[in-house]
């Protein structure tokens, strides 16, 4: 049986003048972008840069669309790592579980938050998916498997893997304790109980992967299954999907990792195993989605019909080249930096932070360009070419959420041990 | 024993209220032609389609939290 | 069972654009947002250029993209062929809009008084004319282009309101030339009918396999040469 708590671990439960200074700064920038969507609300989405596909030369899935593409693919971190703790058996990812988790969840949230931003009636919209969905819409399986399902699979593990260590919590007074009880929803230490516990972890990350398989292809789908977009009709896009979540969510979650290292007390089971199991899941991820990119852009510029070669020329070297070449580069970077890494078996941290950083960048700025540029010149009737350009509410709502997100971590960082708790199971 | 037939009876019938929701209730699939596939054959048939994804998952809540039957003494 | 196309001729066609301005006049669009539009497409090279038009409405496809995705069923198809948007379902998520391969959806904006021509003080604006604004056919939606409500896409609607009274679309009325022919495709006697009997015809986009329910004769589809010359280009 574990020694009995003396105090909360990491940090839980105390609140520093940096933190609250670090709260105060991220609160700020959320509530900048939620006015944002309160301007939207009000006004329209002319506030916005978005404009109608045609003759008005504009695009209509735009930042918004490509936040939320990006917010799932982080969503794909987490329970890839609890995945691969419960089924393929590392255990030196096991510190990490709980923060992988715990992103996985904001990351849906924020993804929902990013879908209401995006619907001309939000209230409408969510009763009338619930009220109508229909399969045979891409967005019925977004909707019912990634909002709902997934979200709700990522919150049952969560909770399922903290229930020990919140009775271990609840055995020291606090203001908090009775949130430790309700968690920990009377949890023995015995042997049957935690036998229970592995057999239901088992079952539930079997269950899950698909299900995660099946979220992040459906969101491709979105795209790929469009006759009608150039750019867009490819088999390729529910799989790149896959790579691409796998990609941003590993090196989001190194991010998270990276800064929990630092700043929060008593976490150094996050050592250098930990870090380096991390960077090269990205590295391998980052290799299989350049390969990708590269079968896309070979199959497009080889003979290509006209529509589609218009848009791979704006990308190439047209109005999207500074985006594009940009996305590029912060792949093929990181990449080398963690080839390095991996043949010279470093172990510094600030190169992987690095990379986890570049790849997200990379990540929005590729979702952006799968979703705009076949809108503004990838139309099949000839009309003029087209442009987008965000406004500052858009920039504002995507930052606002990011800064939400950083909350909610920050702030679930404080209220329970965002790592397992040493000599219970997680 | 009580806990397994409830967990697996959760799964069973959140899997199957998943199928019948997504085959027979919803909005049937098929060529678009008239108005009857636009709406589902129930209304809020997509809720229930949820609650069988929920029940799944519960059941692993269930099967963990539900408290050990009190064994007679053998 | 009535099925309703149209033909368009494309030897009798001069680009007038009389078509977009009846659509908007009888749908009262709002600025910048024509849901008829009419190409003018430059072919060659000076001095042996070709100058040729093609006006281009919403196709009501019989495998139409636009209802496939609609996540909620407000775009749905009628027995009588035409695909219709119930913008009292619509939650604004645009994804018809992406879908449609002839980019002939438009979306609301804004509040239909930001973005009107005139000024309207008393009386019953544009947008909330009557005709618009009431539900249609034997499930009752609404499906003209009436309310303008922010946020949600709308289109043509082969002027729903007119046909359901047995009128022809505002663009067919509006053309001087007697351009566009609509009526009922499955009657062999219909002008339409007969008018695609007498010449060969096309349909844009065919191979995407969206089997639109517009057809054009005397023409052809734009080819990779086409210039488009005078685009409308306004935007909101």
């Amino acid at each position: 049986m574990a020694a009995r708590l003396e105090r909360l671990p990491f940090g839980v439960g105390q609140a520093p003048g940096r933190w609250k200074l670090w709260i105060a700064v991220l609160t700020a920038i959320a509530i900048l972008g939620w006015y944002g969507w309160y301007l939207e609300i009000s006004r329209g989405m002319i506030v916005t840069g978005l404009r109608d596909i045609g003759p008005m030369g504009g695009a209509t899935w735009g930042m918004d669309v490509s936040f939320i593409v990006y917010f799932v693919g982080v969503s794909f971190a987490g329970i890839t790592v609890a995945a691969l703790v419960r089924l393929a058996e590392v255990k030196a990812l096991r510190p990490i579980a709980r923060m992988a988790e715990v992103l996985t969840v904001v990351a849906l949230v924020l993804a929902a938050f990013a879908i209401m931003y995006d619907l001309g009636h939000p209230l409408r919209g969510i009763v009338n998916l619930f009220k109508y969905a229909r399969p045979q819409s891409p967005f019925f399986g977004t909707f019912t498997l990634v909002i709902s399902g997934y979200l709700f699979a990522s919150l049952v593990y969560l909770y399922l893997g903290g229930r020990a260590d919140a009775a271990r919590c609840a055995e020291v007074p606090s203001r908090l304790q009775g949130f430790y009880r309700l968690w920990a929803a009377g949890y023995r230490d015995t042997p049957a109980a935690l036998e229970r516990h592995n057999r239901a972890s088992f079952w539930l990350a079997i269950a899950i992967v698909p299900l995660l398989v099946v979220a992040h292809s459906t969101l491709g789908f979105v795209f790929g299954l469009q006759v009608g977009r150039p750019g867009w009709y490819s088999a390729l896009q529910a799989p790149s999907f896959v790579l691409l979540a796998g990609v941003s969510g590993i090196g989001m979650l190194i991010l998270v990792a990276a800064v929990v290292r630092r700043t929060v007390p008593g976490s150094d089971r996050l050592n250098e195993v930990v870090f380096r199991w991390l960077g090269n899941a990205l590295m391998i991820l980052l290799l299989a989605y350049l390969y990708f990119m590269v079968v896309e852009l070979l199959t497009s510029i080889y003979t290509g019909a006209e529509r589609e070669r218009a848009v791979t020329e704006a990308l190439l070297g047209g109005r999207y080249a500074p985006v594009y070449w940009s996305a590029v580069a912060l792949l093929v970077i990181p990449l080398s930096l963690l080839l390095m890494r991996y043949f010279r078996r470093a172990t510094g941290l600030a190169t992987l932070v690095a990379s986890g950083v570049m790849v997200n960048l990379s990540a929005m700025a590729k979702r952006f360009l799968i979703v705009v540029p076949s809108q503004t010149h990838g139309t099949l009737l000839p009309y003029q070419a087209g442009s987008y350009a965000p406004t500052w509410v858009e920039w504002a709502e995507m930052a606002g959420l990011i800064a939400f997100g950083a909350l909610l971590l920050a702030v679930f960082a404080k209220l329970f041990p965002i790592m397992p708790v040493e000599g219970g199971e997680s | 024993m009580r806990r397994r037939l409830v967990v697996w009876l959760m799964v069973a019938v959140g899997f199957g209220l998943q199928a019948v929701t997504y085959l027979f209730l919803a909005t049937p699939i098929g060529r678009p032609t008239d108005d009857s596939f636009s709406n589902p054959r129930i209304p809020f048939a997509p809720v229930l389609f949820i609650l069988g994804v929920v029940l799944v998952f519960l059941a692993a809540v269930v099967y963990e939290v539900l408290p050990e039957e009190k064994h007679h003494d053998r | 069972m009535t099925r309703y196309g149209m033909v368009i001729d494309l030897d009798r066609c001069t680009g007038c654009r009389a078509c977009m301005e009846a659509c908007k006049v009888e749908n009262n669009t709002p600025e910048a947002t024509f849901w008829m539009y009419v190409f003018r497409f430059e072919e060659g090279e000076y001095p042996d250029t070709r100058v040729r038009f093609m006006p281009r409405p919403c196709m009501h496809c019989d495998n139409a993209p636009c209802v496939k995705v609609c996540p909620v069923g407000a775009r749905y198809k009628r027995e009588d062929g035409l695909v219709a948007t119930d913008w009292e379902r619509c939650i604004g998520c645009r994804y018809c809009e992406v879908a449609c391969p002839y980019g002939v959806n438009t979306f609301n904006w804004t509040h239909p008084e930001e973005q009107y021509y005139l000024d309207w003080d008393g009386g019953i604006p544009p947008w909330a004319n009557p005709d618009l604004t009431e539900p249609y056919g034997d499930e009752q939606r609404r499906i003209a282009g009436g309310g303008r409500d922010k946020g949600v896409i709308e289109k043509c609607t082969f002027c729903v309101q007119r046909v359901e009274q047995g009128l022809n679309p505002a663009c067919v009325h509006g053309c001087p030339l007697k351009a566009l022919v609509f009526g009922d495709l499955d009657d062999p006697e219909s002008e339409p009918s007969r008018l695609l009997r007498r010449k060969q015809g096309f349909r844009l986009l065919e191979e995407v396999g969206t089997e639109p329910r517009v057809h054009y004769v005397g023409g052809g589809p734009p080819t990779e040469n086409s210039r488009q010359i005078d685009a409308v280009e306004a935007r909101v």
